[in-house]
């Protein structure tokens, strides 16, 4: 069950459905999860601007719990192989899976959702004390609409495809005759040679685009070697990359940090971490996130990285607000490549069978048309008048 | 001599006749057609692939990596 609340700024959607576990040993009530999205659903673009979604974990009062653990999922909407998305393989995978310590109840990230459709948000909260209120989970829905321009697109080319048809249909359609020494009609030839150079032209502009054009590194190759992270010199901490440096596209990759003592080697809790993971062929952000490290020192999640493209990871390290460990901010970051999928064949096989009927639909009307009697008076004398 | 010149060139005008015909042609034409939409939207060859790379992402229905 979802309610949606519009407020400026920013769509809040309030779920009050309760789907998961609850312990009703706790006389307390269930918190509820509320997620607020900048923009507003109807208004994001999918792989675009990253999403700000932000989780408030509410008392029966209307106020934020006090340290809790958030564990949020998110994963992308269903395959739609009769009407693919632009990333065929990211659908129906996991974007991301995360657990944060919210101290005040709230946890925001910011994240790319790649693709249009209806993304299910699973978040589950705990007390931190195990105590303080009864766990609970939710899941959220959010739906985000597909890319006006790419209806735009596939309008023109309907047409362009249609009228391809209408034409090779009009040319065709006229009863040919071989007249001795050709080999084929004249109009069949130029219609056939018409058609060859058309292809040969497309092929042309393509291939010369392709050698201008910086090559889009789509086609990645293993590297033995492994990049090390960055790191920025820190006299006090030193911060571990924890996670992988080569992922492929549909799954989630493992990335964190782990914060320790110079000095005496021991985890450093009292930091806090900025993430920022950037596509870095657009140098887009695609995902945002500000954690502090659990007992350990560690700070990890999984996400997955949508883009065949290499990406970087940035975790800037900063002390906490009043603790009495200050040190100055330092950041680490880590290039991970991101090896592309192809989409599936039966999924393009299938547009391209869409496509194939446009134009076979217009190339039927042109034979048609050009058949029917009162066009036939254009192409050729009456039989009535030869006679 | 004369009976086997005869059946050869019935057999290259019946040729001739079945490739200019309807069906034979609108085949060729809407193959040459599905070929370049192929190479266009869905080829993995990388050059073609990088070029179009932005048209196949703002295009309905064609995916891309």
């Amino acid at each position: 069950m979802l309610t949606l609340k519009s407020c400026a700024p920013s769509l809040v959607l309030s779920t009050l459905g309760l789907m998961g576990w609850a312990n009703h040993s706790f006389a307390a009530a269930q918190p509820r999860v509320q997620l607020t999205t900048t923009p507003p659903m109807e208004q994001v673009v999918p792989g675009k601007q990253p999403v700000k979604l932000m989780f408030q974990v509410l008392d029966e009062q209307g106020k934020q719990v006090q340290k809790a653990k958030i564990h949020l999922q998110i994963s992308t909407p269903s395959k739609t192989p009769w009407f693919t998305s632009d990333f065929p393989i990211v659908e129906g995978t996991q974007l991301l899976d995360l657990e944060a310590i919210a101290s005040s109840g709230q946890l925001e990230v910011q994240q790319v959702l790649p693709i249009r459709g209806n993304y299910q948000l699973i978040v589950e909260v705990q007390p931190l004390d195990g105590k303080a209120f009864p766990a609970t989970q939710q899941t959220l829905t959010v739906s985000v609409p597909e890319k006006p321009v790419k209806y735009i697109n596939f309008g023109i080319l309907a047409v362009v495809l249609l009228g391809v048809g209408l034409g090779g249909g009009w040319v065709l359609g006229e009863a040919q005759k071989t007249l001795p020494g050709e080999i084929a009609p004249e109009r069949v030839r130029l219609l056939l040679s018409g058609a060859i150079l058309v292809a040969i032209a497309s092929l042309l502009v393509v291939n010369i685009q392709a050698e201008l054009a910086e090559s889009h590194q789509h086609s990645h190759h293993a590297h033995d070697d492994h990049t090390p992270a960055v790191e920025s010199p820190s006299s006090v901490l030193q911060a571990k990359w924890l996670g992988d440096d080569q992922v492929t596209v549909g799954k989630l990759a493992q990335i964190g940090v782990q914060l320790s003592d110079r000095t005496t080697g021991k985890p450093v809790t009292d930091a806090v971490l900025q993430v920022k993971a950037i596509q870095n062929e657009h140098h887009e952000t695609v995902f945002v996130y500000q954690g502090v490290p659990d007992a350990t020192g560690k700070l990890t999640w999984q996400q997955q990285f949508f883009d065949g493209a290499p990406h970087t990871v940035q975790v800037e390290v900063s002390p906490k607000a009043g603790a009495n460990r200050q040190f100055s901010p330092f950041q680490v970051s880590q290039e991970i490549e991101v090896a592309a999928v192809a989409p599936p064949l039966h999924v393009r096989l299938i547009t391209l069978a869409y496509m194939t009927s446009i134009l076979g639909l217009g190339l039927g009307l042109g034979i048609k048309v050009r058949r029917s009697p009162q066009f036939s008076l254009f192409g050729k004398q009456p039989e009535t008048q030869e006679l | 001599m004369k009976s086997a010149a005869i059946n050869t060139r019935s057999l290259q005008e019946r040729a001739v006749r079945l490739t200019l015909s309807l069906p034979v042609q609108v085949t060729l034409y809407t193959s040459v057609c599905t070929l370049t939409l192929w190479t266009l939207y869905f080829s993995s060859y990388p050059p073609v692939h990088d070029t179009l790379h932005e048209v196949r992402h703002h295009t309905l229905m064609v995916g891309c990596h």
